[in-house]
């Protein structure tokens, strides 16, 4: 087989939307949809923490549902939407409400596993406003935080379902 | 001070919180420089085994690859790393391998990838060589030797037998025996370790960042592996996502990939994944205690014999677990109790295993856990209350400051107090009607409860200490007002950035907004030990806090020559030098900073010009923290499942900065304890094979097992300027001994007495079936 047969065996083109932006490329078929959107697309806030499925930091959510990216294939996002934690807020000084109750919470100390759990909890939210303590347990049940001990990243995922319903209420 | 502290003791969210949420932060493996070749290792699916013929060809041949080198191309080039056994330490292994996990080969490719493809095409043959995994075997006459050529599997051997020590166990009116074995874990943070190396031609010196706890120890210990002067090594380092102990040191492959970095002269970057570092980052804790305590009658603790027996691994390390986790041990047996003598006898094993190192609270969680089991046994042999027991043992606040029999000093506490408010909180009485009315339906309820203390904020705690003694700071006010603070700790998630501000803020009367606090750059930051041993708010805010006082100094000197007042006479507020009760005759920081940079003329005669101080604060020798758990569990008899009901923590680390940063160490701590009593294990089969290498395996505690943490506070001011404590290993200290002996509590109709940690529901029940059979 030919190197330029073996390149179209090994890649295929991909295009799929990032927080709002397209993107298009050739991709290695073997490559994650992790690796893929901090080493192609430039997003170095997906973190990749065990790559078998188990941390739950690399977490995005792909047409609206949580997924571990470091578990899908690039190829198999293509034609997507994905969120990452970069799409949640337009900059640090305006933060997402579920941002800002992590940090009014201290629901975070080294930081590395907070973008999956933040992206759960998106996706949780999205699903059920108004989650009870069990359902936020059961939710996060997903993504291993080391430092925390998970308190007050349960009781900052309460507090901005709160936040978040008075917000569409007040509307 | 001029003025009431604005920020210290506040509940101030934290200042580098906005990049971390924002998925801002920079970890070591988003740092990439143009042209950055990634390292992949070969690592030894045997626990013992001679290498009979290593091939490296094929996996030149792969596509993208850059450099092959074997063990011997380090051991050619004189590249060792240092261990303590006196065995030569090679980075990657040279005729034999010592564990699975054992790196022997390192490839370079232009991508992880490719470099995992070549690494496949390497040939190896073994040929399989005894194993020996269990230290008491490793020990025993005639057992496999780890080095062929050493005569025996001893590592480390210390022990002492205290004058009287005898005749206390004889006088003994109850004599308590247990064997306590602590399992091996490992500290699985979240971010993995990982090195970047690039040569720097226009400085020559080898620029390195890592995902490391200690900046200067890496750069020193990389200069000496690689022969290369300090200067010549910079360590940078970026966002560390978790460390715990795991990453404080130098690694075999911080030692290869640096000496690539030279070798190719192309920045050379490797990331352990997860599956390598579960067999490569320190393994930690795993020691035996074979305890026994003597009591008196009327519950008084006489003495404790220990005899403490560790399987190092395969190479004894500086930070083996095997010394530090059994000396320490050794020093802090006692607990906050009053004991007359300690005996003991420490025993380290060499082990077909991966080597030893250092995990949160060190020498903590199984010395608190013999402790508190034999308290536990000899009162319910001598029929005693446990808490009356304890109180009766406790140093007294009167008794303060108080020398162990040990040889080290407890500065004052409040161990007494701590256990009485957790007992209150916890509702001792009524938990004890709960627990009878329980029992009388066939439930099994328990109460655990673990009084400790934590050595913490380690200065010259020996005469030659094996660790830094001092931390550094260097605070400056820039022409503009603002404030920055060098300091020699670095965070790794305990938010330095926010709590060490707030004190500089204090010191200088500034809005915390006007200080950044900096770290982690050995080019920028000043020398000292990193972080670790629950010292960084104690020795590293110390040396912050005293650098502030110096350079607060200079700006009154300044400010009352300007408004020609007497120094005495001055004072800093919001921001201004003013004259005391005048407040109207005041300069702007602004005013200070533009004179003290730029016109010498306006100075005080005879000062130095410019606004800055520094400090190398040596703490006193040991601050003790204290406290007390209190665990509240039911065991399910048909599973063996156990729930935590409630879960109390009493704390005293005296002043705190920022009491929600001080609750996120302790619910974190518990959490981890949680792990040792009741998930996470490396265990080993006889073979050496690891059982657990994914978190499939081992398992971590997740939001499912955690139980809600009550947070209570006692504050008891050390003597270190602010009167700080450190307290981040006190859970991890704690939490396993109060969990397991919560469950002895529930189960003690049966009479079941744990040897080994984790209590898996498994182990509960097989313990349960066994004692009803």
């Amino acid at each position: 087989m030919s190197t330029e047969q073996l390149k179209t065996e090994a890649e295929r083109p991909v295009a799929f939307t990032v927080n709002g932006q397209a993107w298009r490329g050739w991709v290695e078929v073997r490559r994650t949809l992790a690796d893929v959107l901090r080493e192609e697309v430039g997003l170095l806030g997906t973190h990749v923490g065990c790559e078998h499925g188990v941390c739950g930091a690399c977490t995005v959510l792909v047409n609206g549902q949580a997924v571990r990216s470091c578990l899908m294939l690039a190829v198999q996002a293509d034609g997507c939407e994905i969120l990452t934690v970069e799409g949640l807020s337009e900059s640090t000084e305006r933060l997402h409400p579920l941002q800002e109750s992590f940090w009014d919470h201290h629901a975070l100390q080294c930081g590395f596993c907070t973008p999956g759990v933040l992206l759960s909890a998106y996706a949780l939210l999205q699903e059920n406003p108004q989650p009870t303590l069990e359902d936020i347990h059961e939710w996060l049940s997903g993504n291993v935080c080391r430092c925390t001990g998970y308190q007050n990243i349960v009781e900052a995922i309460s507090d901005a379902a709160s936040r978040l319903s008075a917000e569409k209420g007040g509307r | 001070m001029a003025q009431a502290p604005r920020f210290t003791g506040q509940r101030i969210r934290r200042v580098e919180d906005p990049r971390f949420l924002t998925g801002r932060g920079r970890y070591l493996a988003d740092l990439e420089p143009l042209g950055t070749l990634a390292v992949a290792f070969l690592r030894s699916p045997h626990a013992h085994a001679r290498i009979r013929r290593l091939d490296v060809t094929p996996a030149l041949q792969v596509s993208g690859v850059a450099a092959v080198v074997t063990g011997a191309d380090l051991t050619e080039a004189n590249i060792y790393c240092a261990g303590l056994g006196g065995q030569p330490y090679p980075p990657l292994a040279v005729d034999e391998v010592l564990y699975v996990g054992h790196p022997l080969v390192a490839v370079v490719a232009r991508s992880r990838a490719q470099a995992e493809d070549a690494i496949d095409a390497v040939v190896v043959e073994y040929e399989p060589l005894p194993a020996v995994v269990d230290p008491v075997e490793a020990l025993a006459e005639g057992a496999p030797r780890v080095f062929s050529q050493a005569e025996s599997n001893l590592c480390f051997h210390l022990e002492h037998t205290p004058e009287g020590l005898d005749a206390l166990f004889a006088e003994a009116a109850c004599v308590v025996r247990g064997t306590f074995r602590h399992q091996r874990q490992t500290a699985v943070p979240m971010e993995t370790r990982g090195i970047l190396a690039q040569y720097e031609p226009v400085s020559s010196r080898l620029q390195v960042y890592a995902s490391s706890q200690w900046g200067h120890g890496l750069r020193d210990g990389l200069a000496k592996a690689l022969g290369l002067p300090q200067s010549k090594v910079q360590v940078t380092l970026p966002d560390v996502g978790g460390g715990f102990g795991a990453k404080y040191g130098v690694y075999p492959e911080d030692v290869v990939v640096a000496w690539l970095a030279l070798k190719l002269g192309r920045p050379v970057k490797w990331v352990s994944d997860r599956l390598e570092a579960m067999v490569s980052d320190f393994h930690a804790r795993d020691s035996i205690h074979i305890a026994e305590g003597a009591f008196a009658k009327d519950g008084t603790f006489l003495a404790i014999r220990d005899h403490m027996i560790s399987p190092a691994g395969a190479y004894l390390l500086d930070g083996s677990a095997a010394v530090l986790e059994t000396v320490i041990a050794s020093l802090v047996l006692p607990g906050p109790y009053k004991v007359q003598a300690v005996g003991f006898r420490i025993d380290g094993a060499l082990t077909n295993t991966t080597p030893l190192g250092t995990y949160r609270g060190v020498w903590g969680p199984a010395a608190t856990w013999v402790q508190e089991s034999l308290m536990e046994r000899a009162a319910s042999e001598l029929g005693l209350d446990r808490v009356q027991m304890r109180l009766h043992n406790m140093v007294r606040k009167e008794e303060f400051p108080y020398a162990s029999c040990t040889g080290v000093v407890y500065d004052p506490g409040s161990y007494q107090e701590s256990l009485q408010t957790a007992m209150e909180a916890i509702d001792y009485p009524g938990f004890l009607k709960r627990q009878r009315e329980a029992r009388a339906q066939g439930r099994y309820l328990g109460l655990g409860i673990a009084a400790f203390v934590e050595p913490t904020s380690l200065g010259a705690w020996q005469p030659e200490p094996p660790t830094v003694p001092y931390e550094s700071a260097v605070v400056r006010m820039e022409p503009g007002g603002e404030v920055v603070v060098q300091v020699s700790v670095n965070s790794h998630g305990q938010g330095h950035e926010t709590t060490i501000a707030q004190l500089v803020a204090d010191a200088l009367s500034v809005d915390i907004g006007k200080v950044t606090v900096r770290f982690g750059d050995t080019a920028a930051a000043p020398y000292g030990g990193g972080t670790f041993g629950s010292r960084s708010i104690t020795v590293g805010g110390g040396a912050a806090l005293e650098a502030a006082g110096r350079l607060r100094d200079k700006i009154l000197a300044i400010g009352a020559h300007l408004l020609e007042a007497a120094p005495e006479d001055v004072e800093l507020r919001d921001g201004t030098v003013a004259v005391k009760g005048v407040p109207a005759r005041s300069l702007s920081l602004a005013e200070i900073g533009r004179v003290a940079h730029w016109v010498p003329a306006k100075m005080p005669s005879g000062m130095e010009m410019g606004l800055e101080a520094s400090s190398r604060y040596v703490p006193p020798p040991i601050t003790f923290s204290n406290g007390c758990h209190a665990a509240e569990v039911e065991v399910d008899p048909k599973t063996g499942r156990v729930r935590i009901q409630r879960y109390v923590v009493v704390e005293d680390c005296g002043v705190m900065v920022n009491p929600t940063i001080v609750e996120g160490q302790i619910i974190g701590g518990v959490a981890q304890g949680v792990g040792a009593a009741f998930l996470e294990e490396l265990g080993y089969g006889e073979d050496g094979q690891p059982w657990a290498t994914t978190l499939m395996d081992y398992h971590l505690p997740s939001v499912t097992d955690v139980p809600r943490v009550e947070c209570l506070h006692l504050e008891t001011p050390s003597a270190v300027p602010g009167g700080m404590k450190g307290m981040g290993e006190s859970a991890m200290v704690a939490s396993p001994a109060a969990l397991v002996l919560a469950v002895e509590d529930a189960l003690s109709p049966l009479g079941v007495r744990f040897e080994r940690m984790p209590l898996t529901p498994e182990r509960v029940w097989q313990a349960m079936t066994a004692t009803r059979s």
